[in-house]
């Protein structure tokens, strides 16, 4: 458990700097606030609407579309720095086909069951 | 691929250390196709079921027509009767085949073994009989119907790859093949809002209890610097951490507490009823008898049949938690009014049952494999009558119903029986009276005597249930009976329940001998 000291102090120091410098901060500062202050900064521009923003649901499906081609790619890349070397050849091409054969497949079903389409 | 396979299967068997293959100088895996035929199978139909959906001609603009319906539920079916072929035909070639293995310590991640083939075996009979309980709720035309073939078919990959997994890795993989597609299940019945609340519910409780797992897992795999369940036990004798033994403590109570979760176990059961009856009934049926079976084959495989670990820790807590769940089970299971509640928790005291042999040690497995294919048989029939009579309803649909439909009447009495343990229903007898000899011979007697306690609350509600059946309605209740669905399957589903029953009642013999002998590992 002693070993564990140092964790706790660099966390109690880490801690007091952050608060420390917070509070020197608001100690120091003059504050004269205004209505205008005081309003959203969004960008220079004068906020629209509400926090809660809705987005289209349907980018959903797209964000699904890409992590089906994000969690392929973690895969092509090891499979890339390996496939040439001695040992492995064609069963190693064929597999990497195989599995992109079954992403494939969700995508050609996304399409036939109209997906793709934003209309 | 069959002539090829078939000797290649045979090399293997030769040399079970399998490293001595003719692929160890490549390197590439070798990988035995006879060893995984049907989980095989099962993904190239499922590959199929969407590839037809995708491509056969729509009815309207989401949904296919019957004629269409019929054709993928058809061939959902013909792939795991195929499945269920190939695993025959393992069992008949018999030995022990093995793949995926490392050579160094020797080690497969995949093995087809006795506990396998019975897990594999009542996986895909369920299977089976919940794709023609699927028939009828599909009928209508409400549910997208490839999706939901699709899905039903990758939880069944996981349901059987599970109980072959050697491997830690492996163990959570299969775990979550079964899990996940059940979520998306439940909630296809789009536009029902029990649906989505027992999808959110069944979503929440699974992740927590996969987190769990895998915390304990990563855990187990600290201490014993391996992650294959047959190196385990000698990783942790000369594991280089000085107080190893308070983390493996805490790893296995972690992964009990997870699969706790999938079995629902008291004190993880309380999602039970909710999610079982926002689910459709196939799915629910799905749900308490192959999600249920995996939950157990990855608990059995982890701490009884390869190399027990700990077992003097885990033991007394098994125990424990069994007679809590069936008591919970039974007390909650009493007070309710609906059919597929009652049934949830009914099933939640039944895993007490199951759980109650393995809180004698790692020998009690066995037992435990016993009760559940007869469990499974029952209560997989009691779903399938459900279905057919009024697609789950409040137990007082049921008034009468051997006047109206004789035939659904007396298959429900005879599962309710079954389930009660009483004499007519031989099944279920003989399930206690295994799992009690294992219990008083194991000198576990305390736990006998909560089981025998609860065998008789169980009663109150089964005979409850079973003589509404035989008592006049007051009144005509016609009005109430199940939308116009196309039945005949779910009672061809109905009919194989009862005789795989009536079988397991008659020969009990065959579950003893299958079950005892996977608990050899």
């Amino acid at each position: 458990m002693s070993s564990y000291a140092p964790v706790i102090a660099l966390f109690a120091i880490g801690v007091a700097v952050f608060a420390g410098a917070l509070l020197v901060n608001r100690l120091l500062r003059p504050t004269h606030s205004t209505p205008d202050k005081l309003t959203t900064y969004e960008c220079g521009v004068d906020p629209v609407g509400e926090g809660w923003a809705q987005s289209q649901v349907r980018y959903y499906v797209f964000t699904y579309l890409y992590v089906v081609f994000a969690v392929d790619a973690v895969f092509l890349f090891p499979w890339a720095t390996v496939f040439a070397r001695p040992g492995y050849g064609m069963t190693t091409l064929v597999e990497m086909f195989v599995f992109l054969g079954v992403i494939a497949l969700g995508i050609v079903y996304a399409w036939r069951k109209r997906v793709l389409t934003w209309t | 691929m069959t002539t090829t396979s078939a000797t290649h299967a045979a090399s293997h068997v030769a040399s079970h250390a399998a490293t001595a293959s003719p692929h160890a100088a490549t390197a590439v895996q070798a990988i035995d196709y006879a060893a995984i035929a049907p989980p095989l199978a099962l993904a190239l139909t499922a590959c199929a079921v969407l590839l037809l959906d995708a491509f056969l001609p729509h009815s309207s603009r989401s949904s296919h027509g019957p004629s269409v319906r019929g054709a993928l539920g058809f061939t959902a079916l013909a792939g795991v009767i195929a499945a269920g072929a190939l695993l025959v035909a393992q069992a008949v070639h018999g030995g022990t085949l093995s793949t995926f293995c490392v050579p160094e310590p020797a080690a497969c991640s995949y093995v087809v073994d006795h506990i396998t083939l019975v897990f594999g075996g009542l996986t895909l009979v369920a299977g089976v009989v919940v794709i023609l309980m699927s028939m009828g709720q599909l009928s209508d035309g409400d549910i997208p119907v490839g999706e939901w073939y699709f899905l039903l078919l990758c939880a069944l990959i996981g349901a059987i790859t599970l109980p072959a997994s050697r491997d830690l890795v492996m163990l959570v993989v299969a775990l979550e093949l079964v899990s996940l597609p059940v979520f998306a299940l439940t909630a296809l019945r789009r536009y029902d809002g029990r649906a989505s609340e027992a999808a959110v519910k069944l979503f929440l409780v699974s992740v927590v209890s996969t987190a769990i797992t895998l915390f304990g897992i990563s855990l187990l795999y600290g201490a014993s610097g391996t992650l294959h369940l047959s190196h385990i036990a000698g990783g942790l004798a000369k594991s280089p951490i000085p107080e190893a033994h308070g983390v493996v403590t805490a790893a296995v109570m972690l992964v009990i507490a997870g699969f706790a979760f999938k079995v629902a176990a008291v004190p993880f059961h309380s999602w039970a009823a909710d999610v079982y009856q926002g689910a459709s009934v196939p799915v629910a049926a799905l749900l308490s008898v192959i999600s249920k079976a995996a939950g157990f084959a990855g608990l059995i495989l982890v701490l009884a049949v390869t190399r027990p670990l700990y077992s003097e820790v885990w033991v007394p807590v098994v125990a424990v938690l069994a007679a809590l769940t069936m008591t919970i089970g039974n007390l909650l299971a009493m007070r309710q009014r609906h059919a597929v509640r009652l049934l949830a928790w009914s099933s939640v005291a039944q895993s007490g049952y199951i759980l109650a042999p393995l809180g004698v040690g790692p020998e009690g497995a066995g037992a435990a494999v016993v009760y559940l294919v007869f469990y499974a048989a029952m209560n997989l029939g009691a779903f399938a009558v459900a279905m057919l009579v009024a697609r789950g309803g409040s137990l007082a649909d049921y008034r009468g119903l051997v006047f109206r439909r004789p035939a659904a009447a007396l298959a429900l009495a005879f599962f309710l029986v079954c389930l009660a343990g009483l004499p007519p229903g031989l099944a279920g007898l003989f399930a206690k009276v295994a799992v009690f000899r294992e219990l008083v011979d194991g000198g576990v007697g305390w736990l006998a005597v909560v089981m025998a306690v609860n065998t008789v609350i169980g009663l109150y509600y089964y005979v409850t249930w079973a003589a509404a059946l035989f008592t006049p309605a007051p009144a005509p209740v016609e009005a109430r009976e199940a939308p116009a669905v196309r039945l005949a399957p779910v009672a061809v589903g109905v009919a194989v329940s009862v005789v795989i029953t009536v079988v397991f009642s008659v020969a009990p013999q065959v579950v003893f001998d299958a079950g005892l002998l996977s608990a050899l590992g």
